[in-house]
């Protein structure tokens, strides 16, 4: 316990900083909100329930996009690993998608699926696509051969053995693949929510801050922050828990 | 009498692993190793027989008893103790011969000396021609003769060698043992030698040391009478069968305490 | 063989590409898909090729460029210096542990608003965002790889008689080199992603600006235009980064297996 205290002292130490920075009046409080200000603001926004609606639109949002995406990506990626005819014939376009700013996206996708919640998942969905698919390819493709060859040889047929051997020994890059892709889809999330949209978390920052009320964008951006780390170290439990073999 | 070269007095050491109770990796150990004598330390995994290396070579603090080399504390690494560990520990980004030449590099000598020390250790190794490699290129073999001459090439006072064929198989151990005794041959160091196999312990030794289980002490010394030079021959000989059963069988009741300990 | 074997890769990856132009073409040609939603491909090279003459992509391409290099290049220089330090030194370590442990997974686009009330709406904003963005990799990737250097090749040094600083140079920094450099491939994205945004977001011209303003004023083929420029940008990006890194380790193991 004490462990973890004096681990994230320094955090206590720049909030207690941040605080006497804005009270003393060193810097504006316009500029930059007392702590207890914008924890205050949390608290009324959270009470009367507006945080609530665009917290939700989000969750919602990303929940789609990112499931849509492990879904297709993770199928995409096996069956790549399968298919050296598809790999040969895919290869050199997802090389030059990669390296393409999925929020680039976000204006084409605007055009085509307007402000709603369609838009912004779609984003997302494209956006967590390439990561996946890469880490369930390199996991399947990663293999060792005598794995395969065991099972064949134990009696399992092509699905079975595909099903049982090839994706739970790829596990581990497609779960790497997909962390990847979480984080990516949080700041797809907000960006095109900034960008486009009438609820959600993103725009609620943005529509804060251009309603002059810094107090609220600071807790909103907090609330982002929160929210994007609670949902990296819930998945980061699971990949442990799902790969505990592995620790052991 | 040949004087001594190192002395190990009273040496304790502790491990303190990041979580978990402190270990007592060393106990009143106490040693001597006269000057161009070739020692061995065998002994169960676990023994500390490396620890005692280390410390020689100060990379390990030592807090309880003395480490002198020819009379002089031993505090800090340098070249006068030089090493060779088991994984080569060869600077991957530096070829072959940069990597001999870095202790010449150390020790300010000019250029033109340098190279020429550098080549003459690199052919005495046996990889000449291989000067521009990188590590990577090279097999286990090979990337522990460059370890070899990389220390070597420093003139070393002592040399420190902690398990150097370990990692390689049982051919390129065999060979390696035998230029390790024909160089050796050439430059008598004082070579103090660990290592878990038996048979080679007795192939390249003047002297065996044959430690306990963990905490480590010195079981017994045994005395290699077998005459020098040697090759692998020597290995056929009553003799060396001999000697080897004798220290294998300490080392095993040895071995079976530190089991029995862990359970 | 070898050269026809790369000939057919070339040709066999060429098809994909190939047949969705083609598709594309015929969908918007024969009116399968509306104009509006999806200009013919043919178009978008023409306006392409328009403002390219004009100068008008090179300026937008130039504003985007500029605001990537210095956001790039300031995060990798404090990046790498902050994760030597902080496996080096133990009082920023602790000080700097939890802010990257909180930081790395946190999106940290939600602070844009904030850097714009902080920064006004010009280059100051973008360029500090994608610093702030992109630097948590780094860091993070940095003190790894000088944390894990193997303690052999340290004892090594010091016992070829290596001082504090030498050892340093010719050691802890060449051995963390691989990860110094795979992070930096992992920021530059992180970087770009953020420029685009940040352009899109705050009338900051730029070819994040022109799409978003494309995309308003229903100007579908400036909208791909330049979504092509910003595809081949990104991918020159990455393309530089690979030589870089092949050259610098070409000592690696796993550069000398790509040449075998």
């Amino acid at each position: 316990m004490t462990k973890v205290a004096v681990r994230y002292t320094p955090i206590v130490l720049i909030v207690i900083l941040w605080e006497l920075v804005s009270r003393a009046g060193f810097v504006s409080q316009d500029v930059l909100p007392a702590f207890s200000d914008v924890m205050v603001r949390l608290w009324q926004l959270s009470a009367d329930g507006e945080m609530l609606v665009h917290v939700s639109a989000s969750l919602f949002r990303i929940t789609c996009g990112l499931a849509l995406g492990i879904l297709v990506g993770s199928t995409l990626g096996f069956l790549l690993a399968a298919s050296i005819t598809a790999q040969r014939l895919v290869q050199p376009t997802l090389t030059f998608l990669y390296p393409l700013p999925k929020s680039a996206l976000i204006p084409v996708i605007i055009i085509w699926l307007g402000f709603g919640n369609s838009a912004q998942i779609m984003v997302i969905f494209l956006g967590s696509l390439l990561p996946i698919v890469l880490g369930a390819y390199n996991g399947a493709k990663g293999v060792e051969n005598t794995l395969i060859w065991s099972a064949r040889s134990l009696g399992a047929n092509a699905l079975e053995t595909e099903w049982q051997v090839v994706i739970r020994a790829a596990l581990p890059d497609l779960l790497s693949g997909i962390r990847v892709a979480l984080a990516l889809s949080f700041v797809l999330l907000i960006s095109s929510e900034m960008v486009g949209a009438q609820r959600g978390m993103g725009f609620l920052v943005a529509f804060l801050g251009d309603g002059g009320d810094y107090a609220g964008m600071f807790a909103g951006a907090f609330v982002i922050s929160a929210i994007g780390f609670a949902a990296d170290r819930a998945y980061l439990a699971l990949y442990h828990h799902l790969l505990r073999y592995r620790e052991a | 009498m040949a004087e001594t070269k190192i002395k190990f007095e009273n040496v304790e050491f502790t491990y303190i692993p990041p979580n978990g109770k402190p270990v007592r990796a060393l106990e009143r150990l106490s040693l001597d190793v006269a000057a161009n004598e070739f020692v061995s330390i065998v002994g169960p995994s676990g023994c500390g027989k490396s620890t005692l290396l280390y410390l020689l070579g100060g990379f390990l603090p030592l807090e309880q008893g003395e480490i002198t080399v020819d009379g002089r504390k031993v505090s800090k690494p340098g070249p006068d103790r030089g090493i060779v560990f088991q994984h080569f520990a060869l600077f991957p980004w530096k070829t072959v011969r940069q990597n001999v030449l870095y202790g010449l590099e150390r020790k300010k000598m000019d250029a033109v000396q340098r190279n020429e020390l550098a080549q003459k250790y690199i052919d005495l190794v046996k990889l000449t021609g291989f000067e521009d490699a990188w590590p990577a290129q090279l097999s286990g073999g090979m990337k522990q003769r460059v370890a070899i001459a990389r220390t070597l090439v420093t003139d070393p006072d002592v040399l420190l060698m902690d398990e150097p064929f370990g990692a390689l198989d049982a051919q390129t151990r065999g060979i390696l043992q035998e230029e390790l005794l024909a160089i050796w041959g050439l430059t008598r160091k004082t070579v103090l030698f660990v290592t878990h196999d038996v048979h080679e312990a007795v192939l390249l030794s003047d002297r065996v040391i044959v430690m306990s289980a963990r905490p480590g002490r010195i079981k017994t010394t045994v005395n290699i009478d077998l005459p020098r030079p040697r090759n692998s021959e020597v290995t056929r000989s009553q003799n060396f069968a001999g000697y080897c059963d004798e220290i294998w069988s300490l080392v095993r009741e040895e071995a079976l305490v530190a089991s029995g300990v862990r359970t | 063989m070898v050269a026809q074997r790369k000939l057919m890769n070339i040709l066999m990856g060429a098809i994909l590409p190939l047949a969705v132009i083609a598709l594309w073409e015929f969908a918007t040609r024969e009116r399968l898909v509306s104009p509006f939603l999806l200009p013919p491909f043919s178009r978008v090279m023409v306006r392409l090729w328009e403002d390219i003459l004009s100068g008008e992509l090179f300026s937008l391409a130039a504003q985007t460029f500029l605001r990537l290099a210095i956001s790039y290049s300031i995060a990798v220089v404090i990046g790498v210096t902050l994760g030597i330090l902080m496996a080096r030194v133990r009082f920023v370590r602790w000080m700097l542990d939890p802010v990257i442990s909180i930081g790395l997974p946190t999106p940290k686009i939600a602070f844009l608003p904030i850097f714009i009330l902080w920064f006004g709406v010009f280059d100051t904003p973008k360029i500090v965002m994608a610093i702030v963005a992109c630097i948590f990799p780094l860091i993070a990737g940095t003190w790894s790889g000088t944390q894990g250097v193997d303690k052999y090749l340290v004892w090594s040094a010091q016992n070829l008689g290596a001082t504090r600083r030498e050892l340093l140079l010719h050691v802890i920094f060449p051995a963390a080199l691989p990860q110094i450099l795979t992070a930096m491939q992992v920021a530059l994205p992180i970087a770009f992603i953020v420029v685009i945004v940040t352009e899109m977001l705050s009338g900051g011209n730029g070819l994040g600006g022109a799409m978003i303003e494309g995309a308003r004023l229903a100007d579908t083929a400036r909208v791909f235009e330049n979504l092509i420029v910003i595809g081949l940008m990104g991918f020159m990006f990455l393309r530089g980064l690979q030589i870089v890194r092949r050259r610098i380790l070409g000592w690696h193991a796993e550069v000398l297996q790509e040449k075998n």
